[in-house]
């Protein structure tokens, strides 16, 4: 059953009130490795046993506009967005979609193998494979 | 005394009732949207990463727009999660509308994780300036 009026997840509405808010009062100082509330792209980071996967929620980007960098165990996205043919005509209501340059590093796992990054953009998802070094990987050893 | 009594069980029945849909469809994702009205109509974008065009279903109803959509992210087997910033894969959103749209000629456009909803106006709702003659 649809139900307009009540549709609305309450959930969801406290988020993007928080979002909002936080766009407001954004100058006010906070810890200096809490990263603001509704960064872009927001990643995904989960590993198996041969490699870490990082998945970045990045739409609506040139793919060649991506940069994705490993340095000393430390990945870093970054690229820019421009907002499509905005139109000089016209009233526009919601902006909330992100514009401007973007950068997000975050630290590889020890044993991730830095010659081994893969990274494809599908659907607007950035998803970016690292392999694990061979040592790394968990063995089973056979009792004699 | 009587009617608070009514009122009281009335409420509960429907927080019951909307806590049994939400079970049955899981929490969701809202998705950012950019909208832009001009004097053909309204342009929406709304950021719907991981969706392919055959998990989107854009569809109005009762003159409500309802967008929802479910990202799928190719993964090897057997992944541990590690940090998630996106829990949830589903996203939806609706928008009421009013009658000045012609809800039968939207335009859908997805790429790259972006759709792109052209709502085009009725054309008697588009502006149209009156010449006033002097005489």
């Amino acid at each position: 059953m649809s139900d307009p009026l009540f549709n609305t997840s309450l959930f969801n509405e406290f988020d993007r009130l928080q979002r909002q808010m936080s766009s407001v009062f954004g100058g006010l100082p906070t810890s200096i490795r809490a990263s603001r509330f509704g960064t872009f792209p927001q990643v995904n980071l989960g590993s198996t046993d041969d490699s870490v996967e990082i998945v970045a929620f990045a739409p609506g980007i040139d793919p060649a506009k991506i940069e994705v960098t490993v340095d000393k165990g430390l990945l870093t996205i970054s690229g820019e967005r421009t907002r499509v043919d905005s139109p000089s005509e016209g009233r526009a209501y919601a902006q909330e979609r992100f514009a401007g340059s973007f950068r997000r590093a975050m630290e590889l796992p020890r044993d991730a193998d830095p010659d081994k990054v893969k990274a494809r953009y599908v659907n607007g998802c950035l998803v970016i494979s690292v392999g694990k070094r061979e040592t790394s990987r968990p063995r089973t050893i056979s009792v004699q | 005394m009587n009617t608070q009594t009514q009122l009281t069980e009335r409420n509960s029945n429907a927080v019951a009732r909307v806590d049994k849909e939400k079970a049955q469809k899981g929490p969701t994702v809202t998705p950012a949207v950019d909208i832009h009205e001009d004097a053909h109509g309204i342009t929406l974008w709304a950021d719907l990463p991981g969706v392919s065009r055959d998990r989107l279903n854009v569809h109005v109803q009762d003159r409500t727009l309802f967008i929802e959509g479910e990202a799928m992210v190719g993964t090897p087997e057997g992944l541990r999660l590690r940090h998630a910033e996106i829990r949830e894969p589903r996203f939806e959103r609706a928008f009421s509308l009013s009658t000045d749209f012609d809800t039968s000629k939207i335009e859908a456009n997805l790429n790259d994780g972006v759709l792109k909803l052209i709502i085009p106006r009725r054309e008697e709702a588009k502006p149209r300036r009156v010449e006033v003659s002097v005489g």
